[in-house]
C-alpha cells in the first residue's frame, strides 16, 4: 500500500463525522449483559474509557508537534475524535447502569501515574516517538480489545457503537502507518543515532517507567475478562506487520523499537522483562492517593451525555 | 418629484462623488470643504453616518488602538473618556464631525451604489445605486470600508439553526441575553470585546475556538479631568501626546512586521500575560498560539483570559463539525445546545474582487481582474481605473498602528488628485501599468519577509498565499510615499 494522501484523508476525516445522538443509547438490547459478565465488563470500560482520554492527550501533543499543517489539523480532529470514544463509551457504560454519578470513575493508578506523565511530557516528547508509540497503541487497544469487546458482549447497540469508533481507529491507524513510513524514509541513515540519544532523555525513560507497568496491567485485566492472550499476540503482530509491510516503516527506528517491546510484552516467557514490570505494577497499586500526583485540567472532560 | 430629482443627479457632475459615510468619506469631505470644494456628493448605503463604528455596537466594542491616535489630526477631541474609546463615543465623535463641519447635506442616505462606471468620453464616473439614481463625479472615492460586510463561517448547517443568531457587526439589541445558553464562534478582535461583557449576562457561554490568538495587556484608564482640561486649554498637550503615542506604536512595528528580537519579547510579554490571569496549565496550553506573534492580528485585551475562566464560561476547541436545529456539533461527539449563537467571525476581505461591480477604461472589470489577488498603486489607486482613488485599499492595511494614519494620507493624496483633475482640466488621470506593477513587485518582495507571510492562515492573506491587505512598513513609510502625487507615474488625458 502506498503512502496515503495526507489532504484526502484530512477531508475524509471531516466528512465522516459523528455524535452521539446519532445513537439510539435507549435501543433494547442493554440487558443482554449477563449478571455474570457485568462487574468485570465495568472494570473494563473504566479502563477503555480513560484509554481513550489519555490517547487523546496523545493525538493533542502529536497536534503541537506535527511538522505539517494539514497533520497538525489532523491530529487535533483525532485528539477530539478519541474523546469522543471515550464519550461514547461512557455512555455505554451510562446504559449498563454502570456510572455512579455523571462523572468517569476513578482510574487505576498505572494510569493514574501515566496521566501524569503524559501532562508533563507528553508535549515535548519527540514527534516521531509519539508517532510510532500511539499507532502502537491503538492496534494493541482498539484492533484487541474492542475485537474482544465485540465477540462477548451480545448488546447491539455496543455494536452499532464500536462499528462507528473503529472507522475512526482505521483512519487513525492510516494516517499513523503512513506517517511512520514518511518517517523511516526520512530517517534512513540518521535516524538510529539520533534516535538512541533521545531514548536516553530522562523523561523519556520515566514514560517507559509507567507506560510498561500498564500494558502489563492492561494484560491482567483483559485476560481477567477472558480474552484469550494468544488474541493480544495476533494484535501486536498486526502492528508489526503493517508497520513493517514497506522498506521505509521497518527502516524506523522507532518502529522497531517498540514492535520488539510489544513482541516481548506479550511473550510470558520473556521473565527478564516481566518480572521487574510485575512488581511495578504491584507496587503502583499499592501507591495511596495522597502520594498520587493531582489530575491535570484536561481530565474528566468525558460525558455520557449527547446534548450539553 | 423622484423622476425630476434622478433626472437633476444626471444631468449634473459632481467634482466627486464619494461612496461611504465612514470615517474615509467624512474625512475627503472636510478635506474637500477646507479645499474649498463644495461640489460633492456622499453616497451611503445606511441610514446613518459611522461606518465601522455605527455597525459594530456589540456590548464591549472599542478600538484597540488609544483614542487620541485613533482620531483624525486635524479634529481632536479633549473629551475623549478613556484611554481606549467605546464604540458608542467613537460613533459620536463621527457624528459630531458630520455636524461641525456641515456635511449631513452632501450625504445621500440610503443610497447603495450598485455599479461605479467610468465613462471614457465624458471623462466621468456614474455610480449607479440600487434605487435606480445615478450621480456623476469626476473623481470617485471608493470609501466602502475594508470591513464593512458581515462575514459568517463555512460551517454546514448554518441555516438550520433554530435559535437567534446575531453577527458581531449587526447586533441585536433588542435581544434579551438573560438566563440564555450562548455560543460564541470565533476568537479574534470582536470577541475578546464580547466575551467578557456577554459573561456577565447570560446563564451559560460557550466560546469556540479554531485558533489563539497572542493577547497583549490592554491599559484601559478612565481620563482624568485635570487631563480633560490640559487637553482643552492647551492643545499643543494634546499633540505632543498624540505623538508620543504614534511613536510607540511605529516601534511596535519591529516586533509585529518583522520578525526580530523585540517579535520574542512581545512573545514573551504574551505568554506572561496569559501566565499571570490563567492558572490552569491545560487551558493556558489551548490558549498559546504556535505561530510567530503579528502573523494574525494581535490582540489586546486584558478581560478576556478572566471572563473565560467565570464558571458560567468555558471554552471549546474541539473542531466544529456543523450547527444543527439546537445547536453546534463538535467533533468530540457532544451536540452543545443554545438559545443564542453569536457570530463573531470578521467580515469579507476584498481581497480577492472588487467590493461593487466596477467597470474602467474600455469597460475592464475590477473584480475579475483582483480574481487572483488584488492590486493597486499605494493602495490608492488602480492602473485602468482613472480619477478613481480609494481608501485603504490593498496592501494599505496597518497591523501595528492607527488605520486613521494611513487614511489620511490617502485623503491627502486624493485631494492632490482632484486638484489635478479640475485645474488641469483632465479627462483621465490613470495609473501607468507599468508603475503599477513595479510597485508590486517591490510590496511583494518586502512582505515575503513579514511576519504575516511567516506560514500561518489569516484573513490577510488570500487562500493561495497571497497578500493583498497589508502595508510591509512604517506607517511614516506609507505616509511618505504619498506626500505628493507625481504627475510622471500617471497617463494624463
Ligand atoms: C470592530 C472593529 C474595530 C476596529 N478597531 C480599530 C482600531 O482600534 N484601530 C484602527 O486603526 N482600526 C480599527 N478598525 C478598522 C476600521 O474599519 C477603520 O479604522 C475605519 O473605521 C474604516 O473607516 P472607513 O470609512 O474606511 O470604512 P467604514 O467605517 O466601514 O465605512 C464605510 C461606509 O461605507 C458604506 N458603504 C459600504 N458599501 C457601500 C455601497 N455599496 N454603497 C453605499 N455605501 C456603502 C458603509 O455602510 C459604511 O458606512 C476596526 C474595525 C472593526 C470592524
Ligand atoms: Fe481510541
Amino acid at each position: 500500500m502506498a503512502t496515503i494522501d495526507l489532504d484526502q484523508m484530512l477531508d475524509k476525516v471531516k466528512a465522516s463525522q459523528w455524535a452521539l445522538k446519532d445513537i439510539d443509547w435507549d435501543a433494547p438490547g442493554a440487558e443482554l449483559i449477563t449478571d455474570e459478565q457485568w462487574p468485570k465488563l465495568r472494570d473494563f470500560m473504566v479502563d477503555l474509557v480513560w484509554i481513550e482520554h489519555v490517547g487523546a492527550r496523545g493525538f493533542a501533543a502529536m497536534a503541537k508537534n506535527a511538522p505539517t499543517d494539514t497533520l497538525r489539523q489532523m491530529y487535533h480532529y483525532f485528539y477530539a475524535e478519541e474523546q469522543r470514544h471515550a464519550n461514547a463509551e461512557m455512555a455505554l457504560m451510562k446504559r449498563w447502569g454502570m456510572l455512579d454519578g455523571d462523572d468517569v470513575p476513578e482510574p487505576n493508578n498505572n494510569i493514574r501515574l501515566v496521566v501524569d506523565w503524559m501532562e508533563k511530557h507528553a508535549d515535548e516528547l519527540p514527534y516521531n516517538v509519539l508517532g510510532t508509540v500511539i499507532p502502537a497503541l491503538e492496534v494493541a487497544l482498539d484492533g484487541a480489545l474492542c475485537q474482544f469487546l465485540l465477540e462477548t458482549v451480545d448488546d447491539p447497540v455496543c455494536h452499532e457503537a464500536f462499528d462507528k469508533i473503529n472507522e475512526d481507529e482505521s483512519r487513525h491507524l492510516g494516517v499513523g502507518f503512513s506517517v511512520m513510513e514518511m518517517q523511516g524514509h526520512n530517517q534512513a541513515s540518521v535516524g538510529m543515532v539520533r534516535f538512541m540519544g533521545r531514548m536516553f532523555q530522562p523523561h523519556v525513560l520515566l514514560g517507559l517507567a509507567v507506560y510498561t507497568p500498564l500494558l502489563n496491567k492492561m494484560r491482567d485485566n483483559v485476560v481477567k475478562v477472558g480474552l484469550p492472550e494468544e488474541k493480544l499476540y495476533h494484535a501486536m503482530k498486526k502492528f508489526e506487520k503493517i508497520g513493517g509491510r514497506t522498506e521505509q516503516g521497518r527502516r524506523n527506528p522507532m518502529f522497531q523499537f517498540v514492535a520488539r517491546h510489544m513482541r516481548v510484552m506479550v511473550d510470558r516467557n520473556q521473565k527478564f522483562y516481566h518480572t521487574p514490570v510485575d512488581l511495578l505494577v504491584k507496587l503502583t497499586d499499592r501507591i495511596p492517593a495522597w502520594a498520587l500526583p493531582d489530575k491535570p485540567g484536561w481530565v474528566g472532560d468525558v460525558t455520557w451525555k449527547p446534548t450539553d | 418629484m423622484v423622476r425630476k430629482q434622478q433626472a437633476h443627479n444626471e444631468q449634473h457632475t459632481h467634482a466627486m462623488v464619494i461612496v461611504g459615510a465612514g470615517f474615509a468619506g467624512l474625512g475627503m469631505a472636510i478635506k474637500l470643504r477646507q479645499a474649498g470644494i463644495e461640489d460633492f456628493v456622499i453616497l451611503e448605503r445606511a441610514s446613518e453616518v459611522g461606518g465601522t463604528w455605527r455597525d459594530n455596537q456589540y456590548p464591549g466594542a472599542a478600538c484597540d488602538v488609544p483614542s487620541n491616535l485613533y482620531s483624525f489630526s486635524f479634529a481632536p477631541n479633549p473629551d475623549w473618556s478613556r484611554s481606549y474609546s467605546g464604540s458608542r463615543e467613537i460613533l459620536d465623535y463621527i457624528r459630531y464631525l458630520a455636524d461641525a463641519y456641515d456635511l449631513r447635506r452632501h450625504i445621500r442616505f440610503n443610497a447603495n451604489v450598485d455599479s461605479l462606471r467610468f465613462d471614457e468620453e465624458a471623462g466621468v464616473w456614474r455610480a449607479h445605486t440600487d434605487d435606480g439614481a445615478t450621480h456623476v463625479g469626476r473623481a470617485t472615492l471608493l470609501a466602502s470600508g475594508p470591513l464593512a460586510d458581515p462575514e459568517y463561517p463555512n460551517i454546514s448547517g448554518i441555516d438550520d439553526f433554530q435559535g437567534h443568531r446575531i453577527h458581531s457587526s449587526r447586533w441585536d439589541h433588542d435581544y434579551d441575553f438573560r438566563g440564555k445558553k450562548v455560543a460564541v464562534i470565533g476568537t479574534g478582535a470582536s470577541a475578546v470585546q464580547i466575551v467578557p461583557e456577554l459573561v456577565k449576562e447570560v446563564d451559560q457561554l460557550k466560546v469556540f475556538q479554531r485558533t489563539p490568538a497572542w493577547i497583549l495587556p490592554r491599559l484601559d484608564v478612565a481620563t482624568p479631568e485635570w487631563n480633560k482640561t490640559l487637553f482643552r486649554r492647551i492643545p499643543g498637550a494634546q499633540d505632543a501626546m498624540r505623538k508620543a503615542l504614534y511613536g510607540v506604536h511605529e516601534a511596535m512595528a519591529l516586533g509585529v512586521v518583522w520578525n526580530t528580537p523585540l517579535t520574542k519579547l512581545l512573545e514573551r510579554m504574551a505568554r506572561a500575560h496569559l501566565h499571570r490571569q490563567v492558572k490552569d496549565a491545560w487551558l493556558r496550553r489551548e490558549l498559546t498560539p504556535d505561530f510567530t506573534i503579528g502573523c494574525k492580528r494581535v490582540l489586546m485585551t486584558s478581560d478576556y483570559y478572566p471572563a473565560l475562566q467565570q464558571p458560567n464560561c468555558k471554552l471549546i476547541t474541539y473542531p466544529i463539525d456543523r450547527i444543527s436545529e439546537q445547536g453546534i456539533r463538535t467533533a468530540e461527539g457532544i451536540e452543545h445546545q443554545f438559545d443564542c449563537i453569536v457570530f463573531a467571525t470578521g467580515f469579507h476581505v476584498n481581497n480577492q474582487g472588487a467590493p461593487i461591480p466596477i467597470y474602467g477604461r474600455g469597460g475592464r472589470n475590477l473584480d475579475a481582474e483582483w480574481r487572483g489577488g488584488a492590486r493597486a498603486f499605494k493602495g490608492t489607486n488602480i492602473s485602468g481605473y482613472p480619477n478613481l482613488f480609494m481608501t485603504l485599499g490593498p496592501n494599505s492595511g496597518p497591523g501595528h498602528n492607527s488605520a486613521l494614519v494611513y487614511m489620511e494620507a490617502q485623503l491627502d493624496y486624493a485631494l492632490q488628485g482632484v486638484h489635478k483633475i479640475l485645474q488641469e482640466d483632465l479627462k483621465m488621470l490613470d495609473v501607468r501599468p507599468h508603475v503599477q506593477q513595479k510597485h508590486n513587485e517591490r510590496l511583494q518582495k518586502r512582505l515575503a519577509k513579514t511576519n504575516w507571510n511567516s506560514g500561518c492562515s489569516s484573513w490577510y492573506l488570500t487562500e493561495d498565499g497571497f497578500n493583498a491587505t497589508m502595508f510591509p512598513g512604517f506607517a511614516t513609510q506609507f505616509v511618505q510615499q504619498l506626500k505628493t502625487l507625481q504627475g510622471k507615474d500617471y497617463i494624463k488625458v
